[in-house]
């Protein structure tokens, strides 16, 4: 019978590092402890993973940010503007790629959906995330297992 | 030569046309399709000489836009670029009848790896 790993912090960030670096020519810094990384008007990514381990994976992020992680994903200057539907396009699109290292680091029989993009806030401090650095700005990334929707341990 | 880009983002298109231009494939006509089912239809009303698709894909996935076409007697030479570059998949992909799988995140040298000797 194969066994699965839950994808961890550790697992996520790598692939964070991997696509900000080779995608977006970014660093993905970890967030400074004590430092506040709540916003109020934010986008949220998310993308489903299913077999062997089934859950979700959010990306939320200030409305700057997810604008300035268009244009360095479409390769333009900072002062050029980026129609909103590109800038929900490149952000989950941004996820699409970590969520597929993740996966093939689960490794075995497993599928990735199509992301999806929402308005949010970011969440609360009470919701374990992984918060990273985008220019001096948070951007949260959560794992998110089916049993903790359904509310079990 | 003519090339069909297969992918339900927009972004993403973009990016594997700017990347397909800094490995020295510029010069080539591109045309976009922005899902597996566009894709087909462009393969037979535009008759490329190579399609790079995506895999994931809303109405018509990737490798189902290869079995397609397979199915009804198109060879035009086909390659992914997709976000999962597993074993399983790359097999999945070649015992379909695709060339080469180009994983993202990608870099210019990976498409000119893949495509140097089809291209030139």
């Amino acid at each position: 019978m194969t066994t699965y790993s839950a994808p961890d912090q550790a697992l996520v960030h790598a692939a964070i590092e991997q696509v900000w670096g080779s995608m977006l020519f970014e660093a993905a810094d970890p967030w400074p402890t004590g430092v506040p990384a709540e916003f109020e008007t934010g986008l949220q990514a998310h993308i489903e993973i299913r077999g062997g381990w089934n859950g979700r994976l959010l990306l939320t992020c200030d409305s700057a940010v997810a604008t300035q992680i268009a244009g360095a994903l479409l390769g333009i200057g900072p002062d050029e503007p980026v129609d909103e539907p590109d800038v929900h396009d490149a952000v989950g699109e941004v996820l699409n790629v970590v969520g597929g290292s993740v996966k093939g680091a689960i490794g075995g029989s497993m599928t990735l959906g199509l992301p999806g993009v929402r308005a949010s806030a970011s969440p609360r401090s009470s919701e374990e995330s992984l918060v990273v650095s985008w220019r001096g700005n948070p951007v949260h990334v959560q794992i998110v297992p089916d049993a903790e929707l359904a509310g079990d341990s | 030569m003519k090339i069909i880009i297969a992918d339900d983002s927009r972004v993403m298109r973009q990016i594997v046309l700017r990347t397909m231009r800094q490995a020295g494939f510029g010069h080539h006509d591109f045309v976009e399709a922005t899902d597996g089912a566009d894709a087909l239809d462009k393969v037979a009303t535009e008759r490329p000489d190579l399609v790079l698709s995506d895999w994931n894909m809303p109405n018509k996935t990737g490798i189902e836009l290869l079995r397609d076409l397979r199915g009804s007697g198109n060879a035009v030479p086909f390659g992914f670029v997709t976000s999962e570059g597993s074993e399983e998949m790359r097999e999945t992909a070649a015992a379909a009848g695709a060339l080469f799988l180009i994983a993202k995140p990608f870099t210019p040298e990976h498409f000119e790896s893949a495509l140097v000797g089809m291209l030139g």
